[in-house]
């Protein structure tokens, strides 16, 4: 590295640079965030407030650490109740409980097993109903109190120490949360579209997308090869004109050529068909120009001493300068890509029969995620998948945006 | 192996004046022929016409009985190495050197045990694995000419192959390959702009100039018999001084003039110029090599034999000393005289600088008078006009 300048302005000046810069990641990488651990997400999970990044579950223990056998045990806490530290077992969700309203406070509830509690042979008066008044235990202390209702709850078994066991509702516990991501949601989604599995057919979008994707990316990348280097370093006649031409295609936005194009595809019986998707995105004028314009800085020596050595034509374009133009191919794979794989105004128009066997990734997502949408926690399941491909491509191709081999044999 | 022939080539660019104007020139077999001359002279592009890279305007060119004119450069069996090397950046030094064998589908154990004997007759064993970016610039140098050599070619193409050379390099990679197409006994056509290289390198040197060629011959005579002004000025460093300069003839004597000096030419020169003698009374164009010039204290020479200039600059170079000077006549502006007549109108008024060569144990300081025997016997006489040789 370089000399760097220093002295305590620009320390100053550098620390402020990366603060900037990592707030500016922070904000960038945040949304992202989100929707990676969503994913992961249950559906119930997702709009718990305070929200949280971290996926949760149910916490649950072994059945045996509370002297039971079977499925594990959910795990509550009391936390309005100091009385009653630490985390509790439901052990029986479904035990016979009574509802006791204190006669000093009739807002007051407690609950107790439906066995407690003596008759006291008084009777109070509720709303106009005669009602039994008992005696129960609040706390150690004993207090009147009338039966408001007759329930079923949970019994709980203190984790700490299993032989201490309370009743209570179970809505008046709050169920304890460990960290728990659900991996059943990319299986879901990716299922067959089943309205009993909950299967939303993600799955075979994201094969059709693939397929089109890997197509439209090598149709791509073979054309612009050869188109590339006839443009470059063959001699025919009316070269510039048809490269002009050519190049001058790309100054056509899209949407101009939605309709005509979809007219052709109607002629040709193409309408609701992948091929749709592929043959016209096979060929590219920007990739045609960016090959173009890498062959043209290669050495013409490189091409002449292939040529000396009695290489043919194609000998020289894929044995010599394909194998130079590796970064201009990577660049160029990684547009195809994300073009390809991004798509969805195209997909929209052309696979429009709601064939969901010739739907796309983007198409099934706009689906998934519309108006009507519950399942927040799939439709980024579908996200996270739809996101990948494209991140791991760029990671791999980055390097060869960098790498530039073609001078390195000269000089 | 295989001679080759230029007859009456030209090469014609579209809108541009003739890059090769016919040339007609033999390479003999086994041959080693350097063509020399400024940038832009057409020695490239004459090679590039042996190599089949360029087309051929008119004439007829023939690698041994063959005309070549319509092969395409992969069936003339030619090998050519490129001033920047044009190694394939993505191939190992063995997939350099054996691609054209591959090409030609030779069995892979023989491609192996020739790319292997090549390697070894340029150093490059060890390397063989290696990628050209990983190769110093000797390397590399050696791994192209590896690829030439390979092939077992009728002909060697170089095009300026040491340019790209540090100094050291350059001079040991010179005598490498003089010694390489010795053994391998290959017609050899080298391109350099360097007249150094050129003089010791071909068994002939052509010179070129603007398409034309101006003189073929071994290096030798080239330096002692210049065919015109052009190759007298171009061959040699420091350049051969080109004085204008009266010529008076007195009995047997003949005096040149120029710029206030008069010296007498010996009788050896009009031996060797004799058309000298019919230009009494005229300007001629005065050669002087710089080693023609001593300090007066080193060569015995008459009075009117020593030049009496004022030092502009002297550097020292250990052996010698170079003495720059200037004399009081305009450069000479004939057609083929040093570009720096022709390039700089300030240098018409200037004068005529003149470098000398002299040995290096004096000690001369800028300012200084310096008188300088000059060994007449050896100068040159050409025609103020033409730039042709009183011969």
């Amino acid at each position: 590295m370089s000399v760097r300048r220093k002295g305590p302005k620009a320390t100053a000046i550098r620390v402020a640079t990366y603060v900037l810069l990592v707030c500016v990641a922070v904000v960038v990488v945040f949304p992202f965030a989100v929707a990676v651990t969503t994913a992961f997400k249950r559906n119930t999970d997702i709009f718990t407030y305070p929200p949280s990044l971290v996926p949760k579950k149910e916490a649950t223990i072994p059945a045996a650490d509370v002297g039971l056998e079977g499925d594990p045990v959910p795990v509550y806490s009391f936390p309005d109740r100091d009385d009653r530290p630490g985390q509790w077992a439901l052990v029986d969700g479904d035990a016979s409980l009574a509802e006791f309203r204190p006669l000093d406070d009739l807002e007051r509830v407690i609950v107790l097993d439906v066995k407690a509690g003596e008759k006291t042979g008084e009777t109070i008066s509720i709303d106009g109903e005669e009602e039994d008044v008992y005696l129960v235990d609040d706390g150690g202390a004993q207090v009147e109190a009338y039966r408001s209702r007759l329930t079923s709850g949970g019994l709980f078994v203190s984790v700490d120490d299993p032989s201490t066991s309370v009743l209570d509702l179970v809505n008046f516990a709050t169920p304890a949360r460990e960290f728990g991501p659900r991996f059943s949601n990319f299986t879901e989604v990716l299922a067959e579209k089943d309205p009993e599995t909950n299967g939303k057919g993600v799955g075979r979008s994201l094969t059709n997308t693939v397929l089109v994707t890997i197509l439209v990316v090598l149709g791509q990348i073979i054309t612009s090869i050869l188109g590339g280097y006839a443009f470059a370093r063959v001699q025919f006649k009316g070269r510039s004109t048809i490269f002009l031409m050519y190049l001058g295609s790309v100054m056509i936005p899209f949407v101009v050529l939605i309709i005509p194009l979809f007219q052709l595809m109607l002629q040709v019986n193409w309408r609701d068909n992948l091929v749709a998707l592929i043959i016209p995105f096979a060929f590219t004028a920007y990739g045609t120009f960016l090959m173009r314009q890498f062959f043209l800085g290669i050495p013409a020596e490189i091409e002449e001493a292939a040529l000396l050595d009695g290489a043919s034509r194609s000998t020289i374009l894929w044995k010599v300068m394909v194998p130079l133009a590796r970064p201009a191919i990577a660049t160029l794979a990684t547009f195809g890509f994300l073009y390809a794989w991004n798509s969805f105004f195209w997909p929209l128009v052309i696979i429009n029969s709601g064939n969901p066997d010739n739907a796309v990734l983007s198409l099934t997502l706009s689906t998934l995620g519309g108006r009507s949408s519950t399942d927040t926690n799939l439709v980024f399941a579908g996200t996270v998948l739809a996101m990948t491909p494209p991140i791991l491509v760029f990671l791999f191709a980055q390097r060869y945006f960098v790498e530039n081999s073609a001078s390195s044999g000269l000089k | 192996m295989a001679a080759v022939t230029f007859n009456n080539i030209s090469k014609r660019y579209k809108d541009g004046p003739k890059a090769v104007d016919d040339l007609n020139l033999e390479i003999a077999d086994g041959e080693f022929m350097v063509l020399v001359g400024p940038s832009g002279c057409g020695k490239s592009t004459a090679l590039r016409m042996i190599a089949g890279l360029e087309e051929i305007s008119d004439g007829e060119l023939r690698i041994g009985e063959r005309v070549v004119n319509e092969v395409p450069p992969g069936d003339r069996d030619i090998a050519m190495v490129f001033q920047n090397y044009a190694l394939y950046p993505h191939m190992t030094v063995r997939q350099n050197i054996g691609f054209a064998l591959e090409v030609a589908k030779v069995r892979k154990d023989e491609i192996n045990r020739r790319v292997e004997d090549a390697a070894e007759m340029l150093g490059l064993t060890e390397y063989l694995d290696r990628l050209p970016k990983a190769l110093s610039g000797g390397q590399r140098q050696r791994v192209a000419m590896g690829r030439a050599i390979v092939r077992s070619p009728q002909v060697f193409l170089m095009d300026e192959p040491l340019s790209n050379l540090d100094a050291k390099l350059r001079v040991q990679m010179r005598s490498d390959i003089i010694q390489l197409q010795a053994r391998l006994g290959t017609t050899m056509v080298y391109v350099t702009h360097d007249q150094v290289e050129a003089m010791t390198m071909g068994h002939r040197v052509a010179v070129m100039r603007k398409g034309v060629l101006q003189q073929v011959a071994p290096p030798q005579e080239l330096y002692l018999r210049p065919a015109n002004l052009f190759v007298a000025a171009f061959i040699g460093s420091p350049a051969m001084n080109l004085i204008t300069a009266d010529v008076t003839i007195e009995g047997d004597d003949v005096f040149v003039s120029f710029g206030g000096h008069r010296l007498r030419i010996s009788a050896k020169a009009l031996d060797r110029y004799p058309g000298l003698r019919e230009r009494n009374g005229t300007k001629v164009i005065f050669g002087l090599r710089p080693e023609h010039f001593a300090m007066e204290e080193d060569l015995e020479v008459g009075d009117d034999q020593v030049l009496t200039v004022r030092c502009d600059l002297a550097e020292a170079m250990g052996a010698e000393v170079h003495i720059h000077a200037v004399v009081d006549v305009p450069p000479p502006a004939v057609d083929g005289a040093p570009i720096a007549a022709e390039d700089d109108p300030e240098a018409l008024v200037a004068g005529t600088k003149v470098i000398a060569r002299v040995d290096g144990i004096h000690t001369i300081a800028m300012g200084q008078d310096v008188r300088l025997a000059v060994k007449t016997h050896l100068t040159h006489f050409f025609d103020p006009a033409s730039g042709a040789p009183l011969r």
